[in-house]
């Protein structure tokens, strides 16, 4: 990496006119500490977990060798890495760091807390299974558990998409309207550890393109503008329930300006830097298709795959990719679900409780909105790190396909149960 | 009106020699006649205690104001001085005075009373018992009371609390340019972020997690210095916030370094929320989780010795500090909040709970005071560079049970808990004096020799 | 018309203690001091003083300009209350002007009682309550005194109460003969008990002083410049000066038809309230209670007017420290010709019971006289010429009703020490 460093150092220039496109071979990890280093934040508070940890790694060694200006707080665990960066924003600070699976279960506690203060932190999740089994492979569990606390998830298919998606993110949190903490999700193995060619956008660009704004003009721990942050509220006593009520509902209006400026960014990202993300759902092959998967993360890649092979010997299937899952996305997905008359959900994850997936959940709960009523399977699969294979998602088409004409089976699909 | 230096009196150490009336006569009388010093060591052999008759410099002094002739008045030295021009020998201040302190003196031929010798006070200096001391702590109250307080008029706090004390008193020294931090409990539950939309201090202040208070003030402290500010990270917390399920947070800034001054409020329980048990709770104490029944009396383990894990972490700065020993205090406060600009200062102070240990609410400051004599709460202090030194000699404390039996908390105690506890305070005591002597004599530094290179052969 | 939160009325110890307790808890309120002197504020107790010399004029003020303006008070000199209007708060001046008040404190003290003797005011006399009674008294002592070639001539003091016993002594010194005519039984009655008044009489005969107690005088009648008296046996004195210290009475004149209780000073309750609503009254306008709860003589004495002072003003101010006033103890310190007498207390009355108990030393003409009174083990009482002890820690005793009675010996063999010793232990 540090020949790379040397290589392809960021300028740090005023931003000039465009500039022909920096190459780089990397992994996932290596593209997301770039799109760290092209956001600029002030601080970064890390501790190490697989698969995340090379992540810190080379965000550490971009510190150490200068290419990083920031602040890089070596914490003792993630329940004080997010902590940290609590007090870092609420002090003006822009702010970066990167977890999954134990460690965001260990930061939940903090991390429950970061959106109700408003705090335009950016965090990557290497998504990673739940541990017991024991696990250290990929797997959605982890960002699919906390998708109540009040964060802005936003799942990546490529490397290239995770590095540009961490800067996005940074325009996403710290647009006044929203003021919300967003995960960028990267699938760990698949993204974390699988190198291809990137393109490095040219940080004068991303400089004009991010700005600096103020993080803590809406509440800030500065002796200057002295106030007390989060005082007792609501309860018996005090104010009465409707400043608790004003906030909560201010959060969910964050979350709603979200679904407008996630898609403002995206144009903006496409016409700047020539690269064009769906902002909140992806429409592949569908305008004609009787049938369709939705996916979401890294399987899209394979799943489109499928789809191209399946339309190749005549059958009429598409694929849905859920870029942005909170917010939900509801007219977008409902515009795409209208297309179809069977849904396959394709989860890396499980909901216990519902004996299906969290996508598929999210699916059934957008399709309540749909004009006609479409069957909807649930497909559960890539737990663990488990390969989904394109022959996976054949099958998957295949299971999809059924509904066209025989009745939606209540349990999943489990698409690894025979895999050794 | 301001306070004043005094010269306190322990009638447990006086043993009647005289010596501080032959100096305070040497220095102030015409002839060196001890009968003529402004001192008088007096015994009373009914109650088998020596007593002391000696002017107290009062804040209000009555002597003053029965004076006729406006002889008599206090400076703004803190002293109540005397005009000889003026006095016309009417003998109506010594009605004034209840302690003794203005007499007539036969030999000089006008009432006499101490002036304390400048700030030297030759009876002080005399004793060699340790039965006078010159308190200057009002000094500290007068520049203290210039200072402003930056927490609101009206904090809630139960009746006979003295961590309203602590938290003012830090707040006016460590000043407006602050970042404070009070994690969920009694600080925070008596006002200190706010309530009915109402704020409690001055300076910004926010409810960290129970969890998370030295990690949120090092990305606080960080970032302003990142700005070019040096902005002091000030952290009130409670035992639980800092030692139970606030210390991996602490711990973890205190090794990292962070420039943060800790302050640890130290009630030995979860108190604000109805005297529930922590790992600082002692041995055999009633808490509401470690009640007393048939086949439980009261906390099993016990408390774990927070402070010394603090020092272990090789920080600046750490100290325990009680508020029956201001001047003390005050002093560590000035050294922790110096070394905070450093890394990290640890303030560990005793406090103790007039509700959760039930005790009455006026024995606050005699419950901290008995808890250090008798080596219950030991006052130390570390610093990086000189090791750990003991505030006050250990070697001669009260019996412990003088301390113990202040407290509700310990009433069930049986014969073998009291033993359990007396073993325990001794072992921490002896554990302190160790660490106290094992600081290199004055002048010396412990040096590691440098090896020539890295390559060091390890068979060698 | 102008408007105060507090107006004190006097500016001698009890006004300025108040003044002083005020302060202390109410650091705002608008404060007026109105005096009726025209100078700044001095102690009766130190006048005779002034009449001997020891003191300057100028350097015996209570109280600088400048402390009353630190104070942010309104002091006024000059301003004599007139009539008080309780119903409507208002004080009408002696110029006709009025001030409102919140809460009115009268502190104008006491003036000289004048008794009704025949003739009296026909005569030249002198009084000594103000500082302009002193300075004029001063120069006519210096007068009579004699000068050189000129024989002395004859002072006579009516009154052998502490004003009266300084003044003779004053005017000893400075050369007249003096003849101090006191109507009971002793000198100094009610300050001193027999024993020690004869003693201090005694001090006095030595120095020249004619002391005729138990006499009154019937008649004064002019002569020249002086005059001349006749006393009840029928002898007369002539005196080319004659000064009355027969006592006070209190400053009240102003308070007629304001409804407020007068009896033999103003009655006012344990927190120094008169009966009209936000007036209180301390010092020597006041009548004083006993502290015994006897006929025992209370009031008139200066640390009784500092502590009532102390009262009003804290209780006007609203200061949650209050405590009720305990009552006047009688307490002296008497230095004369050298000598020092001082006393605390009351004296055990006539035909008393086993529970009182009196300890004396010195009775028979040693070199010092020490009383102890004692009732069920409590002191009540402590009467010394020439021997020291403080009177501050023998009045704190008696208040506290503190048990003594296993350290009557010690106490009565060094008062001193074995006061301080007890009270040492009692504050620790």
């Amino acid at each position: 990496m540090s020949e790379a460093v040397e290589k392809i150092a960021p300028s740090t220039g005023s931003a000039v006119a465009k500039k022909e496109p920096r190459i780089l071979v990397c992994d996932g990890n290596e593209a997301a500490a770039w799109g760290v280093v092209l956001s600029r934040p002030d601080m970064v508070a890390v501790y190490p977990i697989t698969p995340q940890s090379s992540l810190a790694e080379y965000v550490a060694q971009f510190v150490a060798d200068g290419v990083l200006d920031a602040e890089l707080v070596e914490a003792e665990g993630e329940h004080s890495v997010l902590s940290v960066l609590h007090g870092a924003a609420l002090a003006g600070a822009r702010t970066y760091t990167a977890s999954c699976g134990q460690g965001l279960a260990f930061m939940f506690e903090p991390y429950f807390r970061t959106p109700n203060l408003r705090l335009p932190i950016v965090m990557s999740i290497v998504n990673r299974d739940g541990i017991t089994p024991q696990c250290v492979w990929g797997g959605q569990q982890d960002a699919m558990t906390v998708r109540e606390v009040g964060w802005v998830q936003l799942f990546c298919e490529t490397v290239q998409e995770v590095l540009d998606t961490i800067v996005m993110a940074y325009r996403i949190a710290e647009d006044r309207s929203v003021m919300l903490p967003v995960n960028v999700n990267h699938d760990g193995n698949y993204l974390s550890n699988g190198i291809v060619r990137i393109e490095l956008p040219d940080q004068g660009e991303v400089d004009d393109f991010l700005g600096m704004p103020d993080v803590n003009w809406h509440a800030a721990l500065d002796p200057d503008r002295p106030m007390g942050v989060d005082p007792l509220t609501g309860g018996a006593t005090g104010p009465g329930p409707a400043l608790f009520v004003g906030y909560r509902r201010g959060h969910c209006e964050g979350m709603q300006n979200a679904l407008r400026v996630i898609v403002e960014v995206h144009e903006e990202w496409a016409r700047r830097f020539g690269r064009r993300y769906a902002p909140l759902v992806e429409e592949y092959r569908l305008d004609d298709a009787d049938h369709a998967l939705v996916t979401i993360g890294s399987m899209a890649g394979a799943a489109k795959d499928a789809v191209d092979a399946a339309r190749d010997r005549g059958e009429r299937v598409g694929l849905i990719r859920i870029k942005t899952l909170r917010p939900f996305p509801l007219d977008a997905m409902v515009a795409a679900l209208d297309k179809v008359r069977a849904i396959g959900v394709v989860d890396r994850a499980v909901s216990y409780g519902w004996n299906s997936g969290p996508v598929h959940q999210e699916t059934l709960a957008a399709l309540q909105h749909c004009r006609h009523r479409v069957p909807c399977l649930s497909l559960i699969g890539g737990l663990a790190g488990a390969d989904l294979t394109q022959t996976h998602f054949e099958r998957a088409i295949a299971e999809t396909a059924k509904l066209l004409d025989a009745p939606c089976p209540r349990e999943p699909v489990w698409l690894n149960a025979e895999d050794r | 009106m301001s306070a004043t230096p005094t010269i306190a009196f322990d009638a447990e150490r006086c043993d009647g020699c005289g010596d501080c009336m032959s100096a305070c006569a040497s220095a102030k009388s015409t002839d060196g006649n001890t009968a003529q010093s402004r001192i008088r060591i007096v015994r009373d052999d009914e109650a088998g205690h020596w007593g002391v008759a000696l002017c107290r410099q009062c804040g209000d002094p009555r002597c003053a104001s029965v004076c006729p002739a406006a002889a008599l008045a206090k400076g703004d030295d803190g002293i109540v001085a005397w005009d000889a021009e003026r006095c016309v020998n009417c003998l109506i201040c010594t009605a004034g005075c209840t302690f003794g302190g203005i007499a007539f003196s036969a030999d000089e031929g006008h009432v006499v009373k101490c002036d304390q010798c400048a700030g030297t006070p030759q009876c002080v200096t005399a004793c060699t018992r340790g039965a006078l001391r010159y308190v200057t702590a009002a000094k500290l109250y007068n520049r203290w009371g210039e200072l402003e307080d930056l927490f609101v008029p009206g904090l809630g706090g139960c009746q006979g609390c003295n961590t309203e004390l602590i938290m003012r008193h830090t707040l006016r020294r460590v000043g407006p340019n602050t970042v404070l931090a009070t994690p969920p409990g009694c600080i925070p539950g008596m006002g200190s972020v706010g309530y009915n939309g109402m704020l409690g201090c001055k300076v910004p202040v926010f409810h960290p997690l129970l969890t998370n208070t030295a990690s949120m003030l090092t990305g606080i402290r960080r970032q302003h210095k990142r700005k070019g500010r040096n902005v002091t990270a000030l952290a009130l917390a409670g035992d639980g916030g800092a030692g139970d399920v606030g210390f991996q947070s602490l711990s973890g800034a205190a090794e990292r370094g962070e420039q943060i001054l800790f302050v640890c409020v130290d009630n030995e329980g979860y108190m604000n929320t109805g005297a529930q048990r922590s790992g600082s709770t002692t041995y055999g104490a009633w808490t509401a989780t470690t009640p007393i029944g048939d086949s439980a009396r009261g906390k099993a383990q016990d408390a774990k010795n927070l402070p010394l894990l603090m020092m272990w972490h090789g920080c600046e700065y750490v100290a325990t500090a009680s508020t029956a020993f201001m001047e003390d205090f005050y002093a560590k406060l000035e050294a922790a909040l110096e070394a905070s600009e450093r890394g990290f200062a640890y303030l560990h102070l005793y406090s103790p709970c007039t509700s959760g240990w039930r005790f009455p609410s006026a024995s606050n400051i005699e419950v901290a005071r008995t808890a250090v004599e008798t080596n219950f709460a030991v006052l130390w202090e570390y610093r990086r560079e000189q090791g750990l030194t003991l505030s006050r000699d250990i070697d001669d404390p009260l019996p412990v049970t003088d301390y113990l039996k202040l407290l509700g908390k310990f009433r069930h105690l049986d014969p073998a808990q009291i033993a359990h506890i007396e073993r325990h305070v001794a072992e921490q005591a002896q554990v302190l004096c160790e660490l106290a002597g094992m600081q290199p004599r004055e002048g010396e530094r412990i040096v590691c020799h440098p090896s020539d290179s890295m390559a060091v052969d390890l068979d060698q | 018309m102008e408007q105060f939160d507090y107006v004190v009325l006097g500016a001698s110890h009890a006004g300025l203690e108040a003044l002083r307790a005020i302060r202390a808890h109410d650091a705002d309120g608008s404060i007026a001091v109105l005096d009726r002197e025209a100078r700044l504020p001095v102690s009766p107790t130190v006048l005779p003083y002034v009449v001997s010399g020891k003191c300057a004029e100028d350097r015996i003020a209570l109280r600088e300009r400048r402390w009353f303006d630190a104070q942010r008070v309104d002091y006024r000199q000059q301003a004599a209350a007139a009539a008080l209007d309780t119903a409507n708060a208002r004080l009408r001046l002696a110029d006709g002007r009025e001030i409102g008040y919140g809460k009115l404190l009268l502190a104008t003290g006491a003036a000289p009682a004048i008794p009704p003797i025949e003739g009296l005011s026909d005569v030249r006399y002198h009084v000594l309550r103000t500082l302009d009674d002193a300075l004029a008294l001063r120069d006519v002592a210096s007068e009579v005194a004699g000068e050189a070639g000129r024989a002395a001539g004859r002072a006579i003091v009516l009154g052998a109460g502490l004003v009266g016993m300084h003044a003779a002594e004053n005017l000893v010194r400075a050369g007249a003969r003096v003849t101090v005519v006191e109507m009971r039984g002793q000198v100094l009655p009610g300050y001193f008990d027999a024993a020690a008044a004869a003693r201090i009489e005694a001090v006095f005969r030595d120095k020249g002083v004619e002391v005729l107690t138990g006499r009154r005088v019937e008649q004064v009648a002019p002569r020249g410049e002086g005059c001349t008296l006749r006393l009840d046996g029928g002898e007369a004195r002539d005196a080319d000066l004659l000064l009355v210290a027969a006592g006070v009475r209190p400053e009240v004149s102003y308070l007629a038809g304001s409804g407020i209780a007068v009896e033999r000073g103003v009655v006012v309750d344990a927190f120094m309230r008169t009966a009209a609503p936000n007036v209180w009254a301390a010092g020597d306008v006041v009548r004083t209670p006993s502290f015994f709860g006897d006929g025992t003589p209370a009031g008139g004495i200066l640390p009784d007017a500092v502590e009532q002072g102390r009262t009003a003003g804290m209780s006007m101010a609203g200061d949650p420290a209050l405590q009720p006033y305990p009552g006047g103890v009688s307490l002296n310190t008497y230095g004369f010709f050298g000598h020092r007498a001082l006393s605390v207390g009351r004296d055990a009355p006539e035909g008393t019971g086993p529970e009182w108990e009196v300890l004396v030393r010195g009775e028979e003409g040693g070199d010092a006289y020490l009383k102890l009174v004692l009732r069920d083990g409590r002191l009540q009482g402590i009467f010394g010429v020439d021997v020291l002890f403080d009177p501050g820690i023998m009045w704190e005793l008696i208040l506290r009703r503190v048990e003594i009675g296993a350290r009557r010996d010690v106490l009565l063999e060094n008062p001193q020490d074995a006061a301080r010793a007890l009270m040492s232990g009692l504050w620790r």
